[in-house]
């Protein structure tokens, strides 16, 4: 059993989140999970996923906190001039102290989707309190590898040339339009900041989707993007092919969940902690 | 006129119903219960509902905007939905808001099937009026169509590279799992005419047809909005609903009603 309390919070009062807490006698965890909004959606996330993550969590023990970031969902504007990342680190680092004052956790784990996976690998960069980070559809680069997997199969498969015609007048009809868009910065930057975090002792775990085909198409991909970066045992990636951007499907969901929760206890074990 | 930030709240049975409370500067001049739609709608229409409370509030009107069981932030998994449930978890709202507001007059506002449910719930809620944005008014009609939406999304091509089986979609409806219960309750259901005075909010292409609230009974008010909410589409399935004219509409009426 566990408990969900809503706070306002924050630096100016100004952030809604609901923090899920295990039962006072269960064991407790290393980490607590921080889960941020996935582009425009409010803090329960696409399909209610951050309510069935944060649930799941609980269950096995860790302390959990979805929020609004500053003016999304029912966040307010903090009314301050900084940038929009100082904001969301600055948001974060809220987070994570409401967390700590309710759970007596004093090091996080930072899960984002899409812009949440972004905002996540940010915030990571240099605040000391991170220990790990889960990035669904977070950061990835087209490399030669993919482009031979996405354009090699169509040219032989009259169906495949049907759905790749019909996604790209869709994607062109709808241009500018992706609610879920992102913009990512240079992959040398990427690497070295995941490199730092490495270095930092920070576990890392990267889960795609199948609804990103457009930049990451295979398990090995990974590897061709991040090169060595990614044979360090701290750091893993997963495709979950087949798969859409926002798992709208319970049975993806499911698997999602699973996979979240394994990485959480192998990485983060709760000690004496049962695992139901 | 400066209000204070929303207050989140649980309440109901051990707090179990989420809440999110708008008060105003001073006491309330009237109070309205906003009830959530179900499902994705829920999710798209989450900026409207708080867009809406902040202006009610901004006149001396106090809202509370609050998830079902099952629902958003409220306990329960999302299969566990109920239609009596929702109905019964908007009547405990209505006393949360009651309570908080210190208004014994209530109005009462709803979306889709929000608008559903809080003409269910008008008498035992003791709602005074009620305002519906597009309320569904059909409930076998309304499953059909999400059944068909859900068959579309299972080989959308968009979402999928390859389409999914049956079984992978089967029982949910466009994100949310659906048990055999809250299934059945809604094909069954179908608006009688309300028992209160009815305000409709029309933003429904005008092909869905003139008179689709005449079962709402000859005294319901239907107001036309400019734009067209974009409810049933799939390709905006993840889209946020827009409805600046409803918000203003809304608040244009109570501003003399209330």
């Amino acid at each position: 059993m566990s408990t969900e309390r809503a706070f306002r919070f924050g630096r100016a009062h100004h952030l809604v989140g609901v923090a899920g807490l295990p039962e006072p006698a269960a064991p407790t965890a290393p980490v607590g999970v921080i889960v941020l909004n996935a582009g425009m959606v409010h803090r329960v996330g696409p399909f209610r996923l951050h309510v069935e993550i944060t649930r799941r969590l609980n269950a096995s023990g860790y302390p959990t906190l979805r929020f609004d970031l500053s003016s999304l969902g029912d966040s307010s504007a903090a009314d301050e001039s900084r940038s929009q990342a100082q904001q969301v680190n600055a948001d974060v680092a809220d987070a994570m102290s409401l967390l700590a004052s309710h759970s007596g956790c004093s090091r996080f784990v930072l899960l984002g989707l899409c812009s949440g996976a972004q905002n996540a690998h940010g915030a990571a960069i240099d605040e000391a309190r991170v220990a790990g980070a889960i990035f669904l559809d977070g950061y990835a680069y087209r490399t030669l590898g993919f482009q031979l997997r996405h354009y090699l199969p169509r040219l032989w498969s009259a169906e495949r040339w049907h759905r790749f015609i019909s996604r790209s007048l869709q994607a062109r009809a709808s241009q500018g339009d992706d609610v879920f868009a992102v913009r990512f910065p240079p992959r040398e930057q990427v690497q070295r900041e995941l490199a730092a975090m490495l270095d930092r002792g920070l576990k890392l775990r990267f889960i795609y989707s199948g609804g990103v085909t457009r930049y990451f198409n295979h398990p090995r991909q990974f590897r061709e993007c991040f090169g060595r970066l990614a044979d360090r045992p701290q750091i893993s990636a997963r495709l979950f092919a087949g798969t859409d951007h926002t798992y709208a499907l319970r049975v993806d969901r499911q698997r999602l969940l699973d996979d979240i929760t394994t990485w959480l206890r192998d990485n983060f074990p709760v000690s004496g902690g049962s695992n139901p | 006129m400066q209000v204070e930030p929303a207050q989140p709240c649980q309440f109901g049975s051990g707090g179990s119903l989420f809440g999110l409370y708008h008060a105003v500067a001073g006491r309330a001049r009237a109070a309205v219960l906003l009830c959530p739609p179900l499902g994705q709608n829920m999710i798209r229409s989450h900026r409207v509902y708080r867009q809406l409370a902040d202006a009610l509030a901004q006149q001396g009107i106090a809202a509370l905007r609050f998830d079902y069981f099952g629902t958003g932030d409220s306990a329960g998994a999302s299969e566990e939905s109920d239609w009596v449930r929702c109905v019964a978890d908007t009547v405990t709202a209505a006393a949360e808001l009651r309570a908080r507001s210190g208004c014994t007059r209530l109005l009462g506002f709803g979306a889709r099937l929000g608008g559903a449910i809080a003409l269910e719930a008008a008498p035992a809620a003791r709602l005074a009026e009620l305002l519906l944005w597009d309320p569904v008014l059909d409930g076998h009609e309304y499953v059909t169509g999400l059944d068909a939406m859900q068959e579309e999304l299972r080989v959308d091509p968009m979402r999928f590279s390859t389409p999914r089986t049956r079984e992978d979609a089967a029982g949910q409806w466009l994100g949310f799992p659906v048990g055999a219960e809250l299934r059945g309750q809604l094909e069954g259901w179908r608006a009688a005419p309300a028992a209160v005075p009815v305000r409709v909010f029309d933003s429904l292409p005008a092909e869905a047809g003139a008179d689709r609230y005449a079962q709402l009974g000859t005294d319901a008010e239907v107001v036309a909005l400019s734009s067209t909410a974009s409810w049933d589409v799939l390709d905006r399935l993840e889209h946020a609903i827009l409805a600046p004219d409803l918000v203003r509409a809304v608040v244009d009426q109570l501003r003399v009603a209330a």
